[in-house]
């Protein structure tokens, strides 16, 4: 007795209690969901809503509106949630079955995964799936798993290469640099004759991916199962990295809130070219060098390497909760947000791309000349690996470009140390 | 009754400090009676510990025997059913844990990164409480600004030392460079990272050090200070053998549970560095965190994380335990 | 031992410069401080207080400033100062509410955590009973298993209790979290109260009870104003917990609300200062509201009783 009731006795005594109130719930098998006629549709729709609350918000409520005028039946309540917190507070909500909401826009990278978990309700066959020709194949690509679409996409993007025209003009060059060598010299000439930093690389996974793209590789080969970021095409794209920080054509870059430092110093001026997407439109044109002067903004798209010019496939899908209670008032509200219409309205307003090709020709879309010039570099857009892993392949990846960018590795010895990771996420793969 | 009291505390004081065994009380009154005022008034605490907290650790002591993940826990979503396919595994969790690279290199930090913290939080804390405890002009508005770290929450805390101390624009860089210095990688380069999350996390916790403390040197009798100055004794001997045994009982339980605090400071290295550069700030919670959370759950891992770093600190709390017994203190 | 000159000085303001009256000391024999000694006190102070103020400052300025000026390569102290952004926080979001949400969780959990803390802290400091070192290590092993883990078996079980989404299953994640921290520095303060107080109680027929509520406790009063304000801050400022359990936004913090002013690669600087002021205006109400409790010398707590 001299130390008391050790921890462990007293988590023997606890595990006694426990043991009968724990356990899993059994199995079932449950029926699936009845079609029933819209305008009988009734119920309350919680929809998580991951768009920025500040500026996004109003437009996505104002269509909430619309939904609420046309199904008076249905009450749709509005949650916004901050897209840092909504992958782990929808995970935890829907595992537990209560909390979780009706609708979700989620991040096209999450589509998978939640699927695979059985937290996403099927779609085919059900309204919210609407005319599914008329969605661009790539963004409606991040819906689908096991082929079954869990997600019908609202929003697109990708990332294109955003340039200061003046600054180029003062370097001798009329157009952006069409690959990863003029993208190199323009950057050099900038630095020489322009008094501005070239290009501002921003270390970020996501970010890297057009090098790797543009030289032939991808992180993954999802046909053949086999992991790729450490073939000899994706090294090359890391190279090119890896010399453009080297060579100092791009400015040293910033580990810690790259993103911001990179549009910081584009908006002001200190720099000629960053990539970055079409979310960043707003945030730009607000910016010193073209707040009075819109036009010296240029977007084209992403520089090619030695074998295509490719940027990543981004954007936001709805989906729905498969233990949601309103299923059918959910896959109606779906059907609404995600009309050609709707996705006209937020392309006017917000200048976010739509993902069906009919919305592009609507008057209110083309009202944001923002859409048109974002036209050229989604055509470079490269579908990502829609796995349900796809979601731990980042952090391996961000780590190693901090290091390259540090000076800290190489490319080889980097590209390596990612594939090493990725063996142990992904059971079964080959190297 | 006052006066009985006030002798009370006379007597209290000179017998504080070695009379003060909990034997002694223990025998005042050791019968039943008392100890069912004892269990009445720890009845609350231990039933909701027990349920909110208690409930995790065991399940979670058992799932880190499974290979538990978020993909093959049975349950059922509405139309979708997920049959229950996790094994018992034995200790394999822990073993891939503790086998692998990172672990050791990951303890060595967090320990690094605790015994600095705390170190500097008691130290600085303990020395700013010592000035405020002295008769002093303005000391409520010394008090109220030193606390002032403490009043803004954490996380906007975190965000704003990141903003301060980011390369290019941020203030601290700016100061250096108008003083003639070169700008610091102050989040950039994995030594100045780790600098950084110390500074940010001292600058956070000395004020609750400091007021702690505060309240412990109130609580030692002026009479005992009298009477030592009557004595003779010097500024250093009455802090040595007066300031410090009076603290001790504050003292060691903030230190202790500072210690623990730290070791799994979360919000700190995760908003100030996330971890990086590439992974060189990382502290074993929020290196467990990523490696368990990130993607699919992995429960099984995350629990045995959690296990590992509660044993950890059970260990470092028993060697702590022995060494105030040592000194007279028990528990 | 004079008790005379304390007695009336407690629990009125003011008490605070006061308590440990210089005259007290002095009469001890200890002389005025030398010039020196007094600069270089106030000269460490100073220097102290200005790190301590100067990122919150910084946090003040930048609030001040257009939404979009703190993201600037050059430092400016000010740049157009306005109260724009604190208008648009006030005025065009749901701030009022999560201030509202945030007053009611933190009030809560700081009078239950102090009660529950206080009484869990003075048996564990004054009885030995069967079962009291499992409580001590109960009560430290929580403090030990992180908390990034403990949320989704919490928020399972705050399910199953039908508390998701309600302020009592908050408090109740937060008493958790504070009430062992509490209990333990209550230990420690109690351990400071001489034990012959109690037996005094005792002599004059107090109940155990009674001994700790009407003795005890007013004696404690530093170290109770500690523990409140440590619970006030915990469930004032704690984002984990509120973010998972709370989803309705019409149930957020304050914590969990500003988030909003963080969109997926833009963050409102502005509007997120502007808040993080006022909700750092509320703690530092309470923090002047619990200090004078910090400094109420022992006796003259006794003498009040």
């Amino acid at each position: 007795m001299r130390r008391g009731i050790s921890v462990a006795a007293a988590a023997a005594a606890l595990a006694l209690a426990v043991s009968a109130c724990g356990g899993e719930d059994t199995p079932q098998q449950s029926a699936a969901p009845a079609p029933s006629d819209p305008a009988a549709v009734s119920g309350e729709v919680t929809w998580w809503d991951t768009s920025d609350a500040t500026n996004e918000g109003p437009v996505f409520k104002e269509l909430k509106a619309d939904f609420e005028a046309k199904y008076p039946k249905i009450k749709v309540n509005h949650v916004n949630v901050p897209f840092a917190d909504a992958q782990n507070k929808f995970k935890t909500a829907a595992q537990s079955g209560s909390g979780a909401p009706d609708v979700l826009r989620a991040d096209v990278g999450w589509v998978a995964e939640f699927a695979s978990l059985g937290y996403l309700a099927p779609l085919d066959g059900t309204p919210a799936l609407d005319q599914p020709e008329d969605f661009l194949p790539s963004p409606a690509g991040s819906g689908r798993y096991n082929d079954k679409t869990y997600g019908v996409p609202q929003v697109t993007d990708t990332l294109g290469l955003l340039y200061n025209k003046e600054l180029l003009k003062k370097a001798g060059h009329d157009a952006p640099p069409k690959t990863f060598e003029e993208l190199k010299t323009v950057a050099q000439d900038v630095k020489s004759k322009a008094g501005a930093d070239g290009l501002a690389l921003n270390v970020d996974a996501y970010f890297l991916l057009p090098f790797i793209y543009g030289e032939g590789g991808d992180l993954l080969d999802v046909t053949t199962k086999k992991i790729t970021v450490a073939s000899p095409q994706s090294v090359a794209g890391l190279k090119v990295v890896e010399d453009l920080i080297k060579s100092g054509a791009a400015a040293k870059p910033a580990i810690q809130d790259s993103y911001t430092n990179a549009e910081t110093a584009f908006k002001e001026g200190k720099v000629a070219m960053i990539f970055n997407g079409p979310w960043s439109n707003t945030d730009n044109l607000g910016g010193k060098v073209f707040k009075d002067n819109p036009d010296n903004f240029g977007i084209a798209p992403v520089p090619a390497g030695s074998v295509k010019a490719g940027a990543p496939t981004g954007g936001h899908d709805y989906t729905v909760y498969a233990g949601s209670k309103n299923l059918d008032a959910s896959y109606l509200f779906v059907r609404f947000m995600d009309s050609a219409e709707s996705q006209a309205k937020i392309a006017g307003k917000l200048g976010l791309l739509p993902t069906r090709k009919s919305a592009y020709d609507m008057p209110e879309a083309q009202g944001n000349a923002m859409i048109g010039r974002w036209k050229e570099p989604m055509t470079a857009a490269v579908e990502r690996p829609w796995i349900p892993e796809a979601g731990q392949l980042f952090q391996p990846l961000v780590e190693g470009y901090q290091k390259l960018a540090t000076g800290g590795t190489t490319s080889d010895a980097m590209a390596q140390d990612v594939a090493k990771a990725y063996q142990g996420l992904l059971k079964g793969w080959s190297l | 009754m006052t006066t009985q009291v006030v002798d009370g505390t006379a007597a209290g004081a000179t017998a504080r400090g070695r009379a003060r065994g909990p034997r002694s009380r223990g025998r005042a009154g050791g019968f039943l009676s008392r100890h069912w005022y004892a269990w009445a008034m720890c009845a609350p605490v231990v039933i909701v510990t027990l349920v909110l907290i208690g409930y995790p650790l065991v399940r979670g002591v058992y799932l880190s025997l499974t290979d538990a993940t978020e993909a093959n826990m049975g349950r059922t979503i509405g139309m979708n059913t997920i049959p229950s396919t996790y094994e018992f595994v034995g200790l394999s969790n822990y073993t891939a844990i503790v086998t692998s690279g990172e672990f050791l290199s990951r303890l060595a930090w967090t320990i690094t990164w605790t015994v600095v913290c705390v170190a500097l939080h008691y130290g600085i804390g303990l020395g700013l409480a010592l000035l405020l405890n002295r008769p002093l002009r303005l000391r409520s508005l010394y008090r109220m600004l030193l606390v002032l770290p403490w009043a803004v929450p954490a996380f906007v805390s975190a965000f704003i030392w990141r903003y301060l101390l980011n390369g290019e624009f941020g203030v601290v860089n700016a100061m250096l460079r108008a003083a003639g210095f070169g700008g610091l990688d102050w989040l950039d380069d994995p030594f100045w990272a780790k600098v950084s999350v110390i500074a940010v996390n001292v600058w956070l916790g000395v004020p609750f050090m400091m007021l702690a403390l505060l309240g412990g040197l109130q609580a030692i009798p002026r009479e005992l200070y009298e009477a030592a100055e009557v004595d003779g004794a010097t500024p250093w001997q009455r802090f040595r053998h007066i300031t410090l045994p009076g603290l001790r009982p504050v003292s060691s339980t903030v230190v202790l549970l500072g210690t623990i605090w730290t070791f799994n400071q979360f919000p700190v290295i995760y908003l100030v560095t996330r971890g990086g550069p590439g992974g060189s700030s990382e502290i074993l919670v929020t290196y467990a965190y990523r490696q368990a959370f990130e993607g699919i759950r992995n429960y099984s891992g995350s629990a045995a994380w959690g296990v590992l770093i509660l044993v950890l600190l059970v260990v470092m709390a028993v060697v702590y335990r022995r060494a105030l017994r040592r000194q007279g203190e028990a528990w | 031992m004079s008790t005379s000159d304390t007695v009336g000085t407690v629990g009125t303001a003011g008490t605070v410069d006061r308590a440990i009256p210089g005259g007290r000391r002095a009469t001890g024999g200890r002389g005025p401080r030398s010039a020196g000694a007094s600069l270089a006190l106030h000269a460490t102070l100073v220097v102290a207080s200005l790190v301590a103020v100067f990122p919150v400052a910084w946090l003040v300025l930048t609030s001040l400033k257009p939404r979009d000026a703190w993201q600037s390569t050059t430092v400016r102290l000010f740049d157009d100062p306005s109260l724009a952004n604190y208008a648009q926080v006030l005025g065009d979001t749901a701030f009022p509410r999560w201030l509202f949400n945030s007053l009611l969780v933190a009030a809560l959990t700081t009078v239950l955590g102090v009660v529950l803390s206080a009484t869990t802290g003075y048996a564990v400091s004054r009885f030995r009973f069967p079962g009291f070192r499992s409580i001590m290590w109960m009560l430290l092993v929580t403090q030990m298993f992180p908390v990034a883990i403990l949320i989704v078996p919490i928020y399972n079980l705050l399910a199953g209790l039908g508390l998701i989404n309600q302020f009592p299953g908050l408090v109740i994640a937060y008493l958790t979290s504070t009430v062992p921290f509490c209990a333990w520095m209550m230990k420690g303060y109690f351990d400071t109260v001489p034990v012959e107080i109690d037996e005094a109680g005792r002599v004059d027929g107090l109940t155990p009870f009674g001994t700790f509520w009407r003795l005890i406790l007013p004696l404690s009063r530093p170290g109770l104003a500690v523990a409140a304000f440590y619970s006030f801050i915990t469930a004032w400022a704690e984002v984990a917990y509120a973010t998972a359990f709370m989803t309705g936004d019409d149930k957020y913090t304050l914590a969990v609300g500003i988030g909003q002013f963080v969109g997926q690669h833009k963050a409102e600087w502005g509007l997120l200062t502007a808040s993080s002021v006022l909700i750092a205006v509320p703690a530092a109400a309470v923090f002047l509201l619990v200090q004078r409790h910090l400094v109420t010398g022992l006796t003259a707590g006794a003498t009040k009783s």
